[in-house]
């Protein structure tokens, strides 16, 4: 016999059929509104006594006026900086005696203290939500200090090349009328002039009761959430001018394809980004996008992935996706590449990108990315964590309570044709920016005899970031 | 809050693969987790990173599976999946709605059985250029990348095998043969060098004919274990190692770098508390003095990596603000280590650092795919699964006095590194001439 044979008599060439799957629905939850407007939402999950919860304000950094872009981030960090009975030490102590986490972050359309408390403790940590969200004193110190850490991280993200290439493609992408031409949290022009007064501007325009969701999930017996909501947060006022959360602008800043490099001498991999202002997440497609982006740069056997990696050996990972806000957030595909391979691996990530738009998938690519969304769909709603993260994310959308219930159903409607309508009505490879970030001396012969479109290159001085503006040509 | 105690059944097949399953109907879903007893400790010289490479063939296909269909049919069947390679260990997970165990088995048997059958050069070569530009991803294309490196390089000898990490060198990488591949596949991965955890949604005896059915035939490997010579090491360093390095940073960094006890060690859960203490958040005493009282440092970390050869890795950092004087940085980071092994935290202090933990463990274990982890883990490294259950007890039961003392013995000027990372000088990056 040979090692052949030998080695096919150990394993079994016949594959295993799957059994029939045990029916799972998503868990279904509960609202209670509360006369001053506040939504509260309790989602029973059966023997999971550790808790978790959200309290979500709809609104974020998209609210902010221009000149104030990072207020509504800083404002986030700075809530559990102290109130007015307590300093941000003890307010800390008090919950980790808890046995809880109490996090605070803020991005474009909302903001969000996010909670995980044993069941019993629950009352006490809404204690602590209600004092941190009524009662912020934003101390001076403690803002500046806040400050001065997001100053020094986009210190540390201009010397980190992926962090680099994302600043570099936002700026790229958005018109300059755009909020989402910066990160959430702001780059330096606005943030060094943030103080306590602007964080409590932010406060003012995000927070009413009418924009507030609370949501806890878990082993809910013996606990009335609405109840213990109603106690700590009924007596605040609703403010009857308040406003709902504003779409911002997301106009693309050019419909023309360009190539944006950022040259740092030295670097052994081309960070690449490739593409425009994506998708707003209320769209009619919804559906055949996800599928359309899993295939393309969402599962481990994308084409991009499959092309670049598997293939071709260019990268570690490659993918693309869109980042779906109130308004068109960023559609983006991404790599980052050996060095001397930068043009070719942007030629095919161009490729794929045409590819997907110019026909139908085959009904097994169609199948293997169907079956993982409606597949997987158990998988990520395994702990109370993920079930509130997935109601928050339907709270801040303003999607209906039913969204997760009938997405399985609309994700396996979709058909090849829908995929490429969806591609062919969302991926633009002739109006997307080519961002690439790396030693521009190794690459540029080559991307320029390439063709593929007008070019401009940044070099960055090799002096302290600090004092590493730009030069455009 | 009560324990979570996990039940599990612990068995061997003939042929040696322990099998351990633990059932929870909670959701419909089962967690399989196979974790092999060979990690880049079992590398020889000039041929670091092989462990690790090695796993990403067991992803280039077998007997009856296609290159890269491993992946395809776990992600059809509504399944997540990965591998990962340690020192210690390699391991390989799936986490997949309930009815599509068999599936998983199946898959996992068909490369431990067959994995030479679809090796070729080519996929050899394709993943050789994937696992090159993991380390630039993940090493050399990043700032402070080079750390984890240096800091092995200076807590281990050179003839100790954690001297070098997974992800081994460029040159070794590049030298890495078919042979190479086959040799290894041999040496290590065989079922009595294996242990094969199901947790989640299962039938139990239906999972057992399932294993049997698959991995039976499979013959185990008669010179295990592999000898690996004496991993034993002195508790400390000897004298302190200081190395300064330019990089392409904005923010200087220091690192520390300790030997600790080995894991499974008690003194280590009393060291993993004091890290608690330290640097476990915004109550921490670092963070406390050094980001928020004093301003010191943009941020602060502690944390150990628990290993069982020799000693494991007790490490941490602190990002200096800007125009900060590092000397100062660095005496305020090690005035708080001394002071934790010299007095006693407080009650208070003790209290939080374990609800922290508690709260830390039980939302960790919560997910069928941890759970599943830690059975492996436990049954390899300690021959022992039901350690998983003891060590939220263990870490509950620290005392203050079990803090100080470890701290004592770990944070000495004898048994430290301190890496200073400073930003390159500003000549030392050329600045070209415009070419576009």
């Amino acid at each position: 016999m040979s090692v052949d044979e030998i080695a096919k008599q150990l394993t079994i060439a016949q594959r295993p059929t799957p059994g029939v799957p045990r029916p799972y629905l998503f868990p279904p939850f509960e609202r209670t509104r509360l006369a001053n407007g506040l939504t509260v939402i309790a989602v029973h999950m059966a023997g999971r006594p550790l808790l978790a919860g959200a309290f979500i304000v709809s609104g974020g950094a998209s609210d902010e006026p221009q000149g104030e872009a990072g207020a509504t981030v800083l404002m986030a960090r700075a809530l559990t900086e102290g109130t007015t009975r307590h300093d941000a030490v003890a307010l800390v102590e008090a919950t980790e005696r808890l046995g809880a986490s109490l996090h605070v972050e803020a991005g474009w359309d909302a903001l969000s203290v996010t909670l995980d408390v044993p069941a019993a403790r629950l009352p006490a940590l809404l204690d602590v939500v209600a004092e941190v969200v009524a009662e912020p004193t934003f101390p001076s110190a403690e803002i500046d200090r806040l400050r001065d850490e997001r100053l020094n991280d986009l210190l540390q993200a201009a010397a980190d090349p992926r962090r680099r290439a994302e600043e570099a493609f936002i700026e790229t992408i958005y018109a300059p009328t755009s909020p989402y031409r910066h990160p959430a949290a702001g780059l330096r022009g606005t943030v060094e002039k943030l103080d306590a007064d602007a964080a409590r501007r932010a406060l003012a325009r995000l927070f009413d009761p009418a924009r507030m969701t609370l949501i806890v999930g878990g082993d809910l017996t013996d606990l009335d959430v609405p109840a213990l909501a109603s106690e700590r947060f009924a007596s605040w006022q609703a403010d009857p001018d308040a406003s709902a959360p504003r779409v911002p602008d997301a106009s693309p800043a050019s419909r023309e394809r360009r190539i944006r490099v950022i040259h740092r001498p030295g670097d052994v991999q081309t960070e690449i980004r490739v593409g425009h202002p994506g998708l707003p997440r209320l769209i009619p497609d919804y559906h055949s996008v996800s599928v359309m982006s899993a295939l393309l740069g969402g599962l481990f056997n994308s084409r991009l992935n499959h092309k670049l990696r598997e293939e071709k050996g260019y990268t570690y990972g490659a993918g693309a996706g869109f980042d779906f806000r109130r308004a068109a957030g960023p559609f983006s595909a991404r790599a980052a590449v050996n060095t001397d391979v930068t043009v070719p691996a942007l030629q095919d990530l161009l490729a794929e990108l045409d590819g997907i738009r110019s026909a139908p998938v085959s009904a097994d690519e169609l199948a293997s990315a169907r079956d993982f969304l409606v597949g997987v769909f158990p998988l990520r709603f395994e702990t109370p964590g993920a079930v509130v993260g997935a109601i928050s994310g339907l709270v801040i959308q303003g999607l209906p309570d039913d969204e997760l219930v009938r997405y399985r159903a609309q994700i396996e409607a979709v058909t090849p044709d829908a995929v490429l309508a969806a591609a062919q009505a969302h991926i633009r490879p002739d109006e997307a920016a080519i961002v690439l970030v790396g030693d521009a001396d190794a690459f540029l012969p080559a991307l320029e005899a390439a063709g593929m479109a007008p070019i401009s290159v940044d070099r960055e001085a090799g002096s302290p970031p600090e004092a590493a503006g730009h030069v455009t040509d | 809050m009560a324990g979570l105690t996990i039940d599990f059944t612990d068995e061997r097949l003939d042929n040696g693969l322990r099998l351990i399953i633990a059932e929870d109907h909670a959701a419909p879903v089962v967690a399989v987790n196979l974790w092999y007893g060979v990690g880049s400790k079992h590398e020889t010289p000039g041929k670091t990173g092989f462990a690790h490479l090695f796993e990403h063939v067991m992803f280039q296909g077998s007997a009856h599976v296609a290159k890269t269909e491993h992946f395809n049919l776990i992600q059809a069947a509504g399944g997540t999946l990965n591998g990962t390679t340690w020192l210690d260990r390699t391991n390989y997970f799936e986490t997949v709605p309930s009815h599509q165990l068999e599936l998983v088995l199946w898959l996992e048997a068909d490369r431990l059985g067959s994995l030479l059958e679809a090796l070729s050069q080519e996929n050899l070569d394709n993943q050789r250029e994937v696992v090159k530009n993991e380390k630039r991803w993940s090493y050399d294309n990043r700032p402070y990348g080079s750390w984890t490196e240096k800091l092995l390089a200076g807590l281990y000898p050179v003839s100790h095998p954690y001297h070098h990490p997974t992800i081994g060198s460029m040159e070794d990488l590049d030298a890495a043969s078919l042979e190479d591949v086959s040799t290894f596949f041999r040496t290590h991965y065989a079922p009595n060098n294996a242990v094969l955890s199901i947790v989640g949604d299962v039938d139990p005896d239906q999972a057992r004919a399932w294993v049997e059915r698959y991995f039976a035939r499979i013959p185990a490997n008669a010179a295990l274990p592999v000898a690996l010579g004496d991993l034993s090491l002195p508790s400390v360093l000897g004298q302190e190692q200081r190395e300064t390095v330019e990089d392409k940073v904005p923010l200087p960094r220091i690192f520390w770098g300790f030997r600790a006890p080995v894991f499974g060690d008690r003194r280590l859960d009393a060291l993993e508390l004091a890290g608690q203490i330290l640097a476990g958040g915004k109550g921490s005493r670092l963070h406390r003095r050094l980001v928020r009282d004093e301003r010191l440092a943009q941020d602060v970390t502690f944390f150990t990596l628990g290993l069982i050869g020799g000693a494991s890795v007790a490490a941490g950092w602190a990002t200096a603000r800007p125009g900060i004087d590092l000397a100062t940085l660095e005496g305020v980071y090690w005035e708080e280590l001394q002071r934790l092994a010299t007095e006693l935290p407080t009650a208070d202090e003790l209290e939080r650092a374990k609800a922290l933990t508690e709260a830390d463990e039980l939302g960790a274990l919560q997910r069928v795919e941890e759970r599943a982890d830690r059975l492996s883990m436990f049954a390899t490294l300690f021959n022992d699964p039901g350690v998983a259950n003891e060590m939220l007890p263990r870490y509950l039961s620290v005392t203050a006095e079990q803090i100080r003392d470890v701290c004592a013995e770990v944070f000495r000027t004898e048994n430290r590194l301190v890496l200073t990372y400073l930003p390159l000088a500003p000549d030392a990056e050329s600045v070209g001439e415009e070419v576009a």
